[in-house]
């Protein structure tokens, strides 16, 4: 037995214990920094369960049974978020390029007034522009999309323009001062620092989405908003607060993802 | 008949709608934004950081709660909400105005508790140090500057809330969504779409009016010192 | 005072013949969650119209200290006397009505006009409306501000000396006995903060407040302290006047933190109008052609001569006792200031000499160089 040995094993054990402690310190930072994300979905979980006690103690007749049931639910639900995440998509694609070009020195000029005009039609109802679209062009999800994609544009385009308005200029002259060019600025200060802005839009436009689309079934694009309608329709309180019920769930647990998401984004970009 | 005669033939019922979508959000805004500035006061704490299990400490635990649920309450869709309270508060003008004060909340407290918040330690020190007790140093010193960040928030809430009331009108609640309703059902039919366009462009008219409203409310009630 | 008689209350050895008006015995406060003491077992006392300087690195505890006075933060332990009278229990919000407060970002209430921030107390202390505007304006002109320009105004329309004026003003309002001062012009520029510094000596002449004063600028210490009170972390060091904490620093704590500058620092607290300067002759410019530059030498027998202008201010030196007179250039100092501004100036234009004038500008004498490390020490005592 050399002493060399068992000084080998004690460090091989050492090492293990401390990987152990790193790992465990690891696990209780996160839960310590982001404990408050088990929260909401601890309540849509609560209040989905209610819910569905509630409705158990019902009796449901057969119209309500039928709009009720899981195969019409789920086709509605999908209906809905994939016209939620498609304008969502076309939100982006459109505003967060346009809001680059507006924060270029060329087009400052244009700020002020699209800021203004964006915060004013914070008033224009979607659910205005939607119906608009209906008559533009025809009944149908594609409509829909199209008229969720331009009530959102606005907000979406606001936010990008703000957060890059706040990054910080000293960065932006240091970075030309190192003798990158405009566009070298643009795309490694400017963007990433903006990043978490583009983000916050991101969610902001998912959530309008997914409300503005319960009222895309006005316009016969389906979507979670058909349950409210049959139930005011066919005069079904059950169906109404299991459909309201649902909507709010969905509408929370997609926002919950999207702050999620966001959180993962901005810790990565420091 | 072009979009003139429309308005003018139509003019009443589109005034008599206009008013009544602008008293829904006014009696809506005006009515949660009590309810949150109320809150935000009575949560407001001396410390940033209070001890625990102190009375601070509780206030700050409800604020803190009090923010994450009213902006949950804030991303659950209109539609959802009126469904949900439909059965409690019928159909008409009580659930249009719940709902929409339920929507007011989240904004209003935000900006109360970041205003009473944000205002100048220096201040609040000389305060304290001059003998301000915490009722008086709340209500002279912290509220009106704090006034002009609340006041935008009830701004920015009744903006959002003139383009949710419409939304009420399926569950019968009075306003320019009644034509927007009316106009999608008869599409097709005679003036469906100047219904529907209406109901749309006079929601901006009724922010416009809303606008002037608070500039002049500012004006007034914005202390001279802190005026920008 | 029954207090005084249960227990010896601390004397100072420097407070002679005042009653002390602020009384700290035995003080402590520990901060929750934080087991070592942020002030310890303090015993201090102020006596009547004096300034105390707080100083020390910051965490020392001064500011602690002087916000337990007016109970701001509460003393874990301990008692605070304030005319003899235990304040220790009695209601905070009353208390501090009864005493100036001065903080460093004046922290005035920014929605209140001039006279209203100044009548803030009066107010609470319910007096008529009337009383409270004569008041503001009797204020304003003591610490310099025209009342009919200011009074309406509000504070960001101030700049910061005016502001930290107007503060003064405010903690002066009910005419508290004493005032505590929170570094208050920590945060103005250097020439506007020596100038404010002058003026609060000159209102504390006709005030004659009791003030307890934290600052971190030693040379501020120096200039408005009667006594200073060296801190470090929690523990009182040293207290004494500014000329013993000095030249006979307690202990090594002290020592450092007054720092190798000491010697050069306590020439501003020697005045030049107590020192007996060298005589000066003045002739004025006119006249230069009739006086013999050789006679002149001869007969002035040892004494400056400075050529003066029109209205009596000396412009250059004609004729210098023990040097060349043309080749060195002629600097001032006024009779109010100290050897250390005199230093100050002959170090700025190079002369190895400068002229005391009067505030007419009058030359009244002449202090060498080398009378800093001579002759200044034997007249120490005049300072």
């Amino acid at each position: 037995m050399s002493t060399a040995t068992s000084e080998t094993v004690d460090a091989q054990a050492d090492a293990a214990v401390e990987a152990e402690e790193k790992k465990q310190g690891t696990v209780a930072r996160l839960w310590s920094q982001h404990y408050d994300l088990v929260i909401l979905p601890a309540i849509i979980v609560v209040g989905l369960a209610l819910l569905f006690l509630y409705i158990s103690t019902q009796q449901l007749d057969s119209i309500e049974q039928r709009v009720l049931e899981p195969a019409n639910v789920l086709g509605l639900l999908r209906q809905h978020l994939v016209l939620a995440a498609v304008s969502t998509i076309l939100v982006l694609v459109i505003a967060v390029p346009v809001g680059i070009m507006l924060s270029r020195r060329w087009a400052r000029r244009l700020q002020g007034p699209v800021l203004a005009v964006g915060g004013f039609a914070q008033a224009l109802p979607p659910f205005g522009v939607l119906l608009l679209m209906a008559f533009a062009f025809s009944f149908g999800p594609t409509t829909a999309v199209v008229g969720l994609t331009l009530a959102a544009l606005l907000p979406v385009l606001r936010n990008t323009v703000i957060g890059l308005q706040q990054v910080d200029q000293s960065l932006i002259e240091a970075a030309r001062g190192m003798g990158m060019s405009a566009r070298q600025t643009l795309f490694r200060v400017e963007v990433p620092l903006a990043v978490p802005v583009i983000v916050a839009g991101l969610r902001v436009a998912l959530v309008l989405n997914v409300g503005t689309a319960t009222l895309a079934s006005y316009i016969g694009a389906g979507g979670l908003g058909e349950l409210v309608q049959q139930a005011l329709r066919l005069n079904r309180i059950n169906v109404l607060l299991v459909a309201g019920g649902i909507i709010a769930a969905v509408a929370l647990l997609i926002d919950w993802l999207a702050g999620v998401a966001e959180r993962v984004v901005v810790s990565r970009s420091g | 008949m072009n979009y003139l005669d429309y308005l003018t033939s139509n003019s009443e019922q589109i005034l008599f709608l206009t008013q009544a979508h602008f008293l829904v959000v006014l009696i809506a805004v005006g009515v949660g934004s009590a309810i949150s500035v109320a809150l935000g006061l009575a949560v407001s704490t001396g410390e940033p950081d209070p001890p625990r299990f102190s009375l601070d400490w509780f206030a700050a635990g409800v604020r803190e709660g009090g923010l994450v649920f009213t902006a949950a309450l804030l991303t659950v869709p209109s539609l959802a909400l009126y469904a949900l309270f439909l059965p409690f508060t019928g159909l008409g003008v009580t659930t249009a105005i719940v709902v929409l004060v339920i929507y007011t909340l989240y904004t209003v407290l935000r900006n109360t508790v970041a205003g009473l918040t944000t205002v100048d330690r220096a201040v609040l020190e000389s305060a304290r140090g001059l003998g301000y007790g915490r009722l008086r140093r709340l209500l002279t010193i912290q509220l009106p500057l704090a006034w002009p960040v609340i006041l935008n928030g009830i701004r920015v809430t009744t903006l959002i809330s003139i383009s949710i009331a419409v939304v009420g009108a399926v569950v019968q609640g009075p306003g320019l969504g009644i034509l927007l309703i009316n106009g999608i059902s008869r599409i097709g039919a005679a003036n469906s779409f100047y219904q529907v366009l209406t109901g749309t462009l006079f929601c901006l008219v009724v922010a416009a009016v809303f606008e002037i409203f608070f500039a002049i409310v500012q004006r007034l009630t914005i202390p001279r010192g802190i005026r920008v | 005072m029954s207090e005084t008689t249960d227990q010896p209350v601390v004397e100072t050895p420097h407070g002679a013949g005042k009653p002390d008006m602020i009384v700290l015995e035995g003080v402590e406060k520990i901060y929750p969650g934080s087991t070592q003491p942020a002030v310890s077992e303090l015993d201090l006392a102020i006596p009547q119209g004096e300034i105390v300087m707080l100083i020390g690195p910051s965490g020392c505890g001064k500011t602690t200290t002087l916000k337990m006075i007016n109970r701001l933060i509460e003393p874990t332990s301990g008692r605070i006397l304030l005319d003899g009278k235990d304040v220790t229990h009695v209601n905070g919000d009353q208390l501090r009505r009864e005493i100036g407060y001065v903080i460093q970002q004046g922290g005035l209430f920014p929605h209140f006009s001039i006279a209203d921030n100044i009548g803030v107390v009066p107010k609470m202390l319910g007096w008529d409306k009337q009383r409270i505007r004569e008041r503001a304006d009797e204020l304003l002109h003591l610490v310099g501000l025209e009342p009919s320009t200011f009074r309406d105004r509000y504070p960001r329309q101030l700049s910061g000396g005016q502001q930290q004026r107007v503060g003064v003003a405010r903690a002066l309002a009910a005419d508290p006995p004493v005032m505590l001062m929170d570094e208050p012009f920590g945060a103005i520029d250097p020439i506007t903060r020596e100038r404010l510094q002058e003026e609060f000596l000159d209102i504390q002449r006709t005030v004659g407040k009791t003030i307890a004063f934290v600052t971190h600028d030693l040379q501020e210490a120096v200039k408005l302290g009667d006594k200073i009170a060296v801190f470090a972390t929690g523990r009182l060091e040293q207290y004494a006047d500014p000329d013993t904490v000095l030249t006979r620093p307690a202990n090594d704590f002290v020592s450092d933190f007054v720092g190798g500058g000491a010697a050069v620092r306590r020439l501003s607290l020697v005045e030049l109008a107590h020192l007996e300067l060298h005589p000066v002759e003045t002739d004025e410019a006119g006249t230069s052609g009739a006086t013999g530059q050789g006679t002149a030498a001869g007969s002035r027998n040892g004494v400056a001569v400075a050529e003066v202008d029109g209205s009596g201010r000396p412009v250059s030196w004609r004729h210098l006792p023990d040097r060349d007179a043309a080749g060195t250039p002629l600097v001032t100092v006024p009779i109010s200031g100290s050897v250390y501004d005199a230093v100050d100036v002959m170090l700025d234009g190079c002369a190895s000499l400068v002229a005391v004038v009067d505030e007419e500008g009058r030359a009244q004498g002449v202090l060498h160089w080398n009378d800093l490390v001579g002759g200044l020490r034997t007249r120490q005592g005049h300072a």
